[in-house]
């Protein structure tokens, strides 16, 4: 597995680069969310989802609201790796992922999108405090991850990335002591 | 210094480096066309479900290649005002809001 630094010489954000893909899992993921083609075809692909989850029917408005979100989205994203405030971008992805523990899984999103709740995800697993690697990323449209293909394929994702970092011991003991002697 | 983490990362690196800055920042500069551009795609996709209609259709509708149609569609695309007109007119809608002072 492979990563790259999303910003050069800052050292918080990073995401991942597969060798089958020509960009990384970072830049992919805001080529599509920019490009309402795409869009077109995932929200026909699943449109029943948008209309019992979100009870939006119109392909148009969908399309309209990820673009906007999408660009709300990615300014943070371009703004955030400059700063140390990057825990305030992602949140835990569930009640599992306590920072306290190891390589928590990590998502990020527009919180404060008008009208619907935003549905665009970007899933990174948290290193250390301020520190991210971006996974991938997904248009959430039912309940949990789980339970829609697209959905399930992030979540191995994230899961993978972690046993990889895991595995090659990246897990740092001394920040976890820190950490826990603040609570 | 770097921690843990940070040196294992830069041992891990790829050799293809991050574009999404690059593209990000390309995005922001170019924002105030590229909203044109993707309102005109959001239109023709309202226009091609009130329609029932698919790319094929469109594009024959507009008598143009269903390539042109994926440009149009992907909101990416900097029209020229004799390209919009065409539309407009092949399908009878008005596709941007109007200009004011």
């Amino acid at each position: 597995m492979k990563f790259v630094r999303i910003i050069p010489k800052y050292n918080h954000l990073w995401a991942v680069k597969s060798p089958d893909e020509e960009a990384d899992e970072l830049t992919l993921l805001f080529r599509k969310w920019n490009n309402a083609e795409y869009l077109l075809d995932f929200f026909m692909e699943n449109f029943d989802d948008l209309k019992s989850f979100f009870k939006i029917e119109r392909l148009d408005q969908a399309v309209e609201d990820t673009l906007e979100d999408a660009e709300a989205l990615e300014e943070m994203v371009l703004d955030f790796p400059y700063t140390e405030n990057l825990d305030e971008l992602f949140k835990p992805l569930d009640i599992t992922d306590t920072r306290m523990s190891e390589l928590t899984r990590e998502k990020a999103r527009n919180w404060d999108r008008d009208t619907h709740a935003s549905w665009l995800r970007i899933y990174a697993i948290r290193l250390e405090p301020n520190v991210y690697v971006v996974t991938g990323g997904a248009i959430k449209l039912s309940r949990t991850m789980q339970e829609r293909e697209h959905t399930a394929l992030e979540l191995e994702k994230l899961n993978l990335c972690k046993a990889f970092l895991k595995a090659n011991g990246v897990f740092d003991q001394d920040s976890f002591v820190e950490l826990t002697n603040e609570e | 210094m770097a921690s843990k983490a940070i040196k294992f990362l830069e041992a891990h690196q790829s050799k293809t480096p991050s574009r999404f800055a690059e593209e990000a920042t390309w995005r922001k500069e170019n924002a105030s066309w590229l909203r044109w551009s993707r309102q005109l795609a959001v239109t023709l996709i309202g226009y091609m479900q009130d329609n029932g209609m698919k790319r094929a259709d469109l594009a024959s509708k507009l008598g143009v290649t269903p390539q042109y149609v994926s440009k149009l569609l992907s909101g990416t695309e900097n029209l020229s005002f004799k390209s919009i007109a065409n539309i407009e007119e092949k399908l009878g809608i008005s596709c941007l809001a109007i200009c004011k002072g």
